[in-house]
């Protein structure tokens, strides 16, 4: 029984100490949250590896009102991609 | 790095879906810097945001909209943030890791130097490796 008990209060200072680190380092127990809601899915996501061969998608432009292909892009010189948002 | 290489090398940025929308994981960040906005539901929506960011900072890089589909997103996996390097043949060169811990423009400038030696050169004397104003660099 006094084993037991004495894992259970190491366990529950294992997971605080691990909340407390989590939220130190995103910033705020939102962003834990968030993080391990929406990021850590993503953690492993995509299969491309170097040497594959470029995906293709269609693109718009910035004023709306026309489309391009990524591989449009690939031809003469190295193609430097960066994906990215906003927010 | 853009200024460094924009001779040797072309540029893409593909704008995607929003990583710290309002409606899903909005971060103090994005409050203190007034970076607000919901996750478009329309292609208006997207293209009005990625215009926002452009001009709010001046980005000089050829940009392309993702669909709303998420097809350039998807097939890259390029949410919230990555790079890659295409050579001239199609082949991926390189694959950046996933943003923001793994996300390294100095990787990517890395074997932009290995392939453009002479534009190392002169970009190491003309300038510092990274600027903090630089867009490629930005998380």
């Amino acid at each position: 029984m006094r084993v037991l008990k004495w894992s259970l209060i190491v366990l529950v200072a294992i997971l605080a100490i691990a909340l407390a680190a989590g939220c130190y380092f995103m910033g705020s127990p939102r962003d834990l949250c968030g993080f391990l809601r929406f990021a850590l899915p993503q953690w492993h996501r995509g299969d491309l590896h170097v040497g594959d061969s470029a995906p293709d998608a269609p693109l718009l432009t910035l004023d709306g009102q026309s489309t391009f292909r990524i591989r449009d892009r690939i031809g003469a010189r190295p193609l430097v991609l960066i994906f990215g948002s906003y927010t | 790095m853009y200024n460094d290489y924009k001779d040797r090398a072309d540029f893409l940025a593909v704008y995607i879906r929003e990583a710290h929308p309002t409606d899903e994981w909005e971060m103090k960040k994005n409050l203190d810097e007034n970076v607000c906005y919901a996750q478009p539901k329309t292609l208006a929506q997207r293209v009005a945001i990625a215009n926002d960011f452009t001009q709010r900072f001046h980005f000089p890089l050829p940009l392309g909209i993702d669909a709303m589909s998420d097809l350039a997103d998807h097939l890259y996996a390029g949410w919230p943030e990555r790079l890659y390097v295409i050579d001239e043949t199609g082949k991926i060169v390189y694959r950046g890791g996933l943003g923001p811990f793994n996300y390294h423009p100095n990787e990517v400038r890395a074997w932009l130097a290995h392939r453009f030696p002479a534009a190392q050169a002169k970009a190491s004397a003309s300038a510092p490796p990274l600027l903090a104003s630089d867009p490629t660099t930005r998380h």
